[in-house]
């Protein structure tokens, strides 16, 4: 899934390590996010908007919207 | 076993010590039976324990691989989850196909305990490619 993950951790000058222990997961799964070879769940993807305070919409593209 | 080296989470931990734990016994009792450590043993009912000590440390070598999945993020888990699924199949299917050439194309026999390595090796050999849990 299309995301703006990268660019919000290095906005905040993270590691991907740092940014894997503010969400709670290892630093393979921020990888794995970021490169878009796994989509979070729904509880993952909350997590996310909470860490970076923003809306779900604004940190990942909706596939099923045009 | 698993490409532990990549990770360094306390869940890939224990997992290492987990099996380090059983595949040391499976070695050495392995070993022992085959430098005659065992040959003295008559009755069934030895041979069967025997047999179960034997396949205690493949069992708990699964679970140390079950709980690695339990006790990792949703990342790790549906990764590995995928790679043990291929190669669980694979594997059966190359059982399944030496077994079928036993029966019908008088294939030289297999024991059926290798399904155990077979599976790691096969488990080894797709896990490079099964990197996306998508």
């Amino acid at each position: 899934m299309k995301n703006r993950l990268k660019l919000l951790r290095v906005e905040r000058g993270w590691t991907q390590e740092q940014m894997g222990q503010a969400l709670g997961v290892s630093r393979q799964a921020v990888n794995a996010l970021e490169t878009e070879k796994h989509d979070p769940s729904l509880d993952l993807a909350y997590r996310i908007a909470a860490v970076f305070e923003r809306p779900i919409e604004e940190i990942f593209e909706n596939p099923h919207v045009r | 076993m698993l490409a532990i080296g990549k990770f360094h989470t306390s869940a890939h931990k224990r997992y290492v010590i987990r099996t380090m734990a059983f595949m040391i016994p499976y070695v050495l009792v392995n070993t022992g039976a085959i430098f005659g450590a065992f040959d003295d043993i008559r009755t069934p009912v030895a041979a069967w324990a025997l047999a179960l000590v034997v396949s205690a440390p493949v069992v708990g070598q699964i679970w140390a691989t079950l709980a690695l999945m339990a006790e990792s993020d949703e990342f790790v888990r549906a990764l590995v989850a995928r790679q043990f699924i291929v190669a669980s199949g694979v594997a059966m299917a190359l059982f399944s196909v030496w077994g079928f050439g036993e029966s019908y194309a008088h294939a030289p026999h297999l024991p059926g305990w290798l399904i155990y390595p077979l599976f790691w090796g096969v488990f080894g050999v797709v896990s490079p490619f099964i990197r996306s849990t998508r």
